[in-house]
């Protein structure tokens, strides 16, 4: 394999250079670059799903979509958004800047980073095969219809028939392993790598963030894999693992799965504080507020986060006192969620705000993660979950969560960083639409979902009957899955328009203070000419304040 | 970059540097994976043709890894497409506002100061307490076992004249526990204290005991059924403030200790600073 691509010259090259070049890519830059492609295309996939399901529960008693052709799509949009949308996203964020956030020139492992990223891909391909082969050589099924947490006995061959649960294991499985290498790849390079005079308590907070996430990663991950490698030998080798009737356990699942199930909303969550963490100072041109809290929470999220699984689980009927230490553990996480959300508003507090596209995302996500994570505390209370567990409103609090949390603070960073990464601004008109549709459309999509909720709505109904209340706040959550629909299309075209004819971004088109400004838009392939040495946590801010360094301070 | 703090080390002389040299075998092996992957619910063909991939695949990266393949000399971009040096901004810089270098509240209580308001605002609750007992006829031994019933679960079966025999256990568990919260909550109100307006007697007196007589009243069935059957809320809540008043005083009668960290460090420049 005498390659020698160095995807400098790619500019000038031919389609099919360009091309090999990516694919054979190792820079930690190009490939955070395909991860984000990666989660785009099937943030697209997992987003007409959700289109989809929106249509179907439009009215009542609507028959455009099938029971068994909705159990699909649910369970293909939960897997889809989770495993092949945030989980790329994050990876893509984290390798493409932390060795610049760092001062490095690639990560420590760049081959492994490749296999990372290949390996997720292939795992999204191979779920979707799914809907191409189940049919095909079974006749039964066709994609998974078991929910992203496929639970047994659901996924037992007497009620998964076909191989539409397979594709749904093997294929959150390769994707798992690509996770894995990701995780062991930047916890090397953070501890290993950072720049001269660059202490660990001087790194970025994004960066600071993505270590403990990975950390989270490398404890997380391993027990999914090992419950989905029990369940293909349940499924293909006899074993009776969470086999109920021949001596197994079902809520053996539930354990293993939340275990990692937990943690994973923290895993999509670190990323998105991190970035928050790096665009609030920046456009409020003031420091952020409490650096050593808001690590010392981090590392307290990523501890408490692995002792909370069971309170997806009180339904289940565990023993009262498992169900009393759950509650009291995920209430305990919001104290250190809350020191975050504080550091937040105090750093915003007083600061000279720059309203740009990122830091209306940043605004949006401080709103919208702050009532996901109230509805959280609400549903860690036991007897308020014993309520609502499996309606609605559960589905309104992830969705806050994940959607106004982590995906609004992804795309902040996209904005934030796109001038990096490309040397062309995203369109600002573009992007405060961009904002706007997507703000108004999740809070009517997911907002009235809390009262569809608590009026007793069922989650993974295909359809309900009229009369029950639940009509009025379906349409309106209908109406602003659309309203988000077109503020995505407006997303993509104004990467496209930017792409083509965006204006110039220069090295540092936000005045900012960490390492990755003070490198070329879009860096060489190498990052630095030379590795620069680093005295505080803001070297650029050192530079461009002579006089008043921060460096004396720290 | 030529105007950041660079390292030590000399620049490269030969405008290059060596980087990973690109290479398809990562995506070759993923894709072995794969297909190894896909072929459990397909035809083990898949999975034996995805095995032979895989070892190919290693076998062909391990060996670019053992020679000289595994890296590749980058040239440096043109001079016109590296960044522009970093000049000093003639942007107002903010005056020092709370978080940066700026520590808010100026002066706090010292934490021993909080741990010995706590412990004295224990003593004092388990005066009243004590006191409640003795009035209520139930004895001294009685708020202690209501207190050590949220550890030892036996207790929930007992009535409440058992309740007021003497245990030795209850006795050191409702001790380790009133003496451990005591502190907690001595070194929390110590710290916060200082943070909150007004008079701290007030917050730690008033609004303190309130506050957490409100939580402990929603959470005592869970937290500990016994005593929420047979507690006397007047007299908890008594005790309450009694703990809060003589802790808030404890705490505000010691004496402050700066937290102000408003001067540099130094004020030497750093020998590898801008060039």
């Amino acid at each position: 394999m005498a390659i020698a691509e160095t995807g400098q010259s790619s500019a000038a090259s031919p389609l099919v250079t360009q091309l090999h070049g990516w694919v054979t890519t190792v820079d930690h830059k190009r490939i955070g670059i395909l991860y984000i492609l990666m989660s785009l295309f099937f943030l697209v996939v997992g987003g007409v799903e959700a289109l989809l399901i929106r249509l179907q529960l439009w009215v009542p008693n609507n028959t455009l979509i099938g029971p068994d052709t909705f159990n699909q799509l649910f369970t293909m949009h939960g897997t889809t958004m989770i495993f092949f949308v945030v989980m790329p996203m994050l990876s893509g964020f984290a390798n493409y800047l932390v060795p610049l956030m760092i001062g490095c020139r690639d990560v420590a492992f760049p081959r492994l980073n490749a296999l990372g990223f290949w390996l997720a891909l292939f795992g999204g391909c191979i779920l979707y095969t799914s809907y191409f082969t189940g049919d095909a050589l079974y006749g039964l099924g066709s994609a998974p219809d078991v929910g992203w947490f496929a639970y047994a006995p659901l996924t037992s061959p007497a009620y998964a028939r076909g191989g539409s649960v397979d594709y749904w294991i093997l294929g959150t499985l390769v994707s798992g392993v690509g996770t894995l290498t990701f995780a062991v790849n930047l916890i090397a390079t953070i501890l290993t790598m950072r720049a001269p005079g660059m202490k660990l308590n001087q790194v970025p907070l994004f960066v600071w963030m993505m270590l403990v996430d990975a950390g989270l990663i490398i404890v997380a991950f391993p027990p999914l894999t090992a419950a989905q490698i029990m369940l293909l030998l349940d499924r293909y080798a006899g074993a009776h693992f969470f086999d109920t009737q021949a001596g197994g356990s079902a809520i053996l699942w539930q354990h293993l799965f939340w275990f990692f199930g937990h943690p994973e909303v923290y895993i999509m969550a670190l990323p998105a504080f991190g970035i928050i963490s790096e665009i609030v100072p920046v456009f409020s041109r003031k420091v952020i507020f409490g650096y050593a809290s808001m690590a010392a929470a981090t590392a307290a999220i990523g501890f408490i986060s692995l002792g909370v699984w069971a309170h997806h689980m009180f339904t289940v009927g565990l023993d009262d006192r498992l169900d009393a230490f759950f509650s009291a553990a995920s209430f305990l996480i919001a104290v250190p969620t809350g020191i975050k959300i504080f550091n937040w508003t105090a750093t915003l507090y007083g600061g000279r705000l720059q309203l740009r596209t990122p830091m209306l995302f940043a605004l949006g996500f401080l709103g919208m993660f702050l009532i996901g994570g109230l509805t959280g505390i609400m549903l860690a209370t036991v007897p308020v979950d014993w309520q609502v567990s499996d309606s609605y409103f559960l589905v309104a609090h992830f969705h806050y969560v994940l959607f106004g949390g982590s995906l609004f603070a992804l795309m902040g960073g996209c904005y934030y960083w796109f001038p990096k990464a490309t040397g062309k601004m995203l369109s600002e008109t573009l992007g405060a639409w961009h904002f706007w549709l997507l703000f108004v459309g999740f809070n009517l999509l997911f907002g009235p979902m809390h009262i569809a909720g608590i009026m007793g709505m069922p989650r993974r109904v295909y359809t309900y009957e009229a009369g029950q209340g639940w009509d009025f706040w379906n349409q309106l959550s209908t109406i602003g899955a659309f309203i988000m629909g077109i503020g995505f299309l407006i997303f993509f075209i104004n990467l496209v328009l930017s792409l083509r004819s965006g204006q110039k971004a220069g090295d540092d088109p936000w005045d900012a203070w960490t390492l990755e400004w003070a490198t070329s838009s879009p860096p060489a392939s190498y990052n630095f000419e030379q590795i620069p040495t680093v005295r505080s946590r803001r070297p650029l801010w050192d530079l461009k304040h002579p006089e008043d360094p921060d460096w004396k301070y720290e | 970059m030529s105007d950041l703090s660079a390292n030590p080390d000399p620049p490269p002389h030969d405008e290059a540097i060596a980087m990973p040299r690109p290479t398809a075998w990562p995506m070759v092996l993923a894709s072995g994976v794969g297909l190894m992957a896909i072929g459990i619910p397909t035809n083990l063909i898949f999975s034996i043709v995805g095995l032979g991939i895989v070892f190919t695949a290693l076998f062909g990266w391990f060996g670019q890894l053992l020679t000289d393949e595994a890296e590749v000399e980058e040239p440096l971009v043109a001079p016109e497409r590296r960044a522009r040096p970093i000049r000093p901004s003639h942007k107002r810089v903010l005056s020092p506002t709370p978080g940066q270098r700026l520590e808010l509240p100026e002066k706090v209580h010292p934490y021993s100061a909080g741990v010995k308001g706590g412990l004295a605002g224990g003593a004092v609750m388990a005066i009243v307490a004590t006191l409640y007992g003795l009035f209520s006829g139930r004895g001294l031994w009685y708020p202690i076992n209501l207190l050590a019933a949220m550890i030892l679960p036996h207790f929930a079966d007992d009535t409440a004249v058992e309740l007021s025999q003497f245990s030795l256990t209850a006795l050191l568990v409702g001790v380790v526990l009133h003496t451990v919260t005591s502190l907690l909550v001595g070194l929390f109100f110590g710290v916060l204290l200082p943070t909150l307006p007004s008079s701290p007697v007030f917050w730690g007196g008033v609004v303190g005991p309130l506050l957490w007589s409100a939580g402990i009243y929603s959470f005592m069935g869970v937290l500990n059924p016994v005593m929420s059957d047979y507690v006397s809320w007047p007299w908890f809540i008594a005790s309450q403030f009694a703990f809060g008043i003589v802790m808030g005083l404890v705490v505000v009668r010691s004496e402050k200790i700066s937290a102000l960290r408003l001067s540099p460090t130094s004020e030497e420049e750093p020998h590898d600073a801008n060039s």
